[in-house]
């Protein structure tokens, strides 16, 4: 099965150019780690650069907002897509994924409903 | 259903369905097949008599159904049948072979108690697949609508299908968190259970699977302290059910109960598993320390007095784990029995905010105490407040009585009529 791992953070953690530096190491080593289980991934630019296109009901026309979609203190970062045999093994890699503070990854399986 | 085939339903109905959700990784699956296998019982049963080994043969029938089912999916889904081969296939050879049920039990409580699934799912779950326990009866316990709870048990197998839960028992690294999540669930299903203190109504049969449950888990874990000490802890409590009401259906705290009403064949039972759970850890856990609790207060049996400083000790080393109000509660009132009552009144009044208000136990502690200390105006109003929060009628009618000894003079209030 395919797992998408959502890393919710506190982006300001990583205002700090060390802890950054710091962290993208750990993400290297993590992802040689995956190996080939790593089917895509990316890292998001901060949440102040996003744009969320809102519906609010069925049919309603779509309106461009700015800023992300709900107000958080903890905002999607960043995700790996990988193979994992069933939701033990992806909840293992997510106990692994590198993180700078407190926060939480989202474990969930791609495909249709 | 004839008494044969319900007797066989209820002793291999866990296993069974355990052994075919292992097979085919499906609970629906597993629950359909064993289902229409019990259907097919009733006449088969009836014409040819009940048969040598009838959990044997509900087993072959619900593994034939099962494979019929999933050959029917197959043809649905638009794919062609295997071709029928001349010799028999592998499952077939199987159905003729008189193997053994396969204990599955173990693998189905992982499942059904993943994390990934909500903790009251878990135990409904838990409750249906393995104890094979109606939705109606689980939804009575629960104290929501049938339909609310199954929509709940169809939304934790879905979650269980779509996510991935794996049908396997988990590896040694992981057994300590999962254990947790398998003990945790049969708590939620036992508190239910305990609340219940006449073991009448629709919680009934919910403590004997309990019982039963936490009896299998330490059998399938012998190496695990914490599912050995819950076993422990629940033939505790049990063996009391006997003495825990009077002639009047009040009920008789644990320090008043007559000794000798209790069930001494669980409580040994209880020690035995305690002893097994002493020496698996190095350092107890939180349920080895309840279970140890209970255990103490059981001492009254040889006639020795309850060993308070010992009780007070046991709550100090579970507040480490457990540093929550009812911990602190059960050892305030602990400390009323080595320090004095107003040391343990003191411990009980510290915890007074915001949550206490609507939290029985607390009143009832308070008011206790305060009646101790010969406080009568105060504690007639602890008892009014306890009893404003809808106690169960057995500890209704002992608080009542309660209320009346501690404060003769003082009118019953309107709640408390």
């Amino acid at each position: 099965m395919q797992y998408a791992l959502l890393i919710y953070e506190d982006e300001r953690n990583y205002q700090d150019e060390a802890v950054y530096k710091s962290i993208l190491d750990q993400h290297n080593a993590f992802s040689e780690e995956l190996g080939d289980r790593i089917r895509g991934g990316a890292e998001l630019k901060p949440v102040a650069t996003a744009t969320t296109v809102r519906q609010s009901a069925p049919g309603a026309a779509r309106t461009v907002h700015d800023g992300p979609f709900a107000e958080t203190r903890e905002q999607l970062g960043g995700f790996y897509l990988i193979e994992a045999a069933d939701l033990d093994e992806a909840l293992a890699w997510a106990r692994k994924l590198p993180m700078a503070g407190a926060g939480c990854i989202e474990v969930r399986p791609v495909g249709a409903s | 259903m004839s008494p044969t085939l319900e007797q066989a339903v209820r002793d291999a109905g866990g296993r069974v369905r355990a052994a075919l959700a292992a097979r085919f990784r499906d609970l629906d699956l597993a629950e359909e097949a064993f289902a229409e296998a019990c259907v097919a019982a009733l006449p088969a049963w009836a014409e040819a008599g009940p048969p040598r080994d009838p959990a044997a043969w509900l087993y072959k029938a619900a593994l034939r159904r099962a494979l019929d089912l999933k050959r029917r999916a197959k043809v649905r889904a638009g794919y062609r049948p295997d071709p029928r081969a001349p010799e028999p296939t592998p499952e077939e050879a199987l159905l003729v072979a008189d193997d053994p049920i396969p204990d599955e039990r173990l693998r189905l409580i992982f499942v059904c108690c993943h994390p990934a699934v909500g903790t009251e799912a878990r135990a409904a779950l838990t409750l249906r697949l393995v104890c094979g326990l109606s939705t109606a009866e689980i939804a009575a316990a629960f104290l929501i609508s049938e339909p609310a709870l199954a929509q709940r048990i169809v939304r934790a197998k879905r979650k269980i299908a779509d996510a991935g839960v794996p049908f396997e028992t988990p590896g040694p690294d992981a057994w300590p968190e999962r254990m947790d999540a398998v003990l945790s669930t049969l708590e939620v299903a036992y508190a239910k259970a305990y609340e219940d203190a006449a073991g009448a109504g629709a919680h009934a049969d919910f403590y004997e699977e309990v019982l039963r449950l936490s009896g299998l888990l330490a059998r399938l874990a012998p190496g695990d302290g914490e599912a050995l000490s819950f076993a422990a802890m629940v033939r505790f409590t049990e063996a009391r059910r006997p003495a825990r009401l009077d002639d009047d259906g009040a009920m008789i705290p644990l320090d008043q109960q007559d000794p000798a009403q209790w069930r001494h064949d669980l409580i040994d039972e209880g020690e035995r598993l305690l002893k097994r759970a002493a020496a698996c850890a190095r350092r107890p856990g939180p349920r080895a320390l309840q279970a140890a609790i209970h255990c103490a207060h059981c001492v009254r049996r040889r006639g020795k007095p309850t060993p308070w400083p010992a009780i007070v000790g046991l709550y100090d080393a579970l507040l480490e784990h457990r540093p929550d109000a009812v911990v602190r509660l059960n050892r305030a009132v602990a400390l009323a029995e080595t320090a004095g009552v107003e040391a343990g009144l003191a411990e009980v009044e510290a915890l007074a905010g915001e949550r206490t208000a609507g939290w029985l136990p607390w009143h009832a502690a308070r008011a206790h105490l305060l009646a101790r200390l010969d406080r009568a105006v105060e504690a007639a109003a602890a008892f009014d407040a306890a009893l404003a929060l809808n106690p169960a009628p057995a500890e209704r009618l002992y608080l009542e009585r309660r209320r009346a000894q501690a404060a003769p003079a003082a009118a019953a209030s309107p709640s408390a009529a």
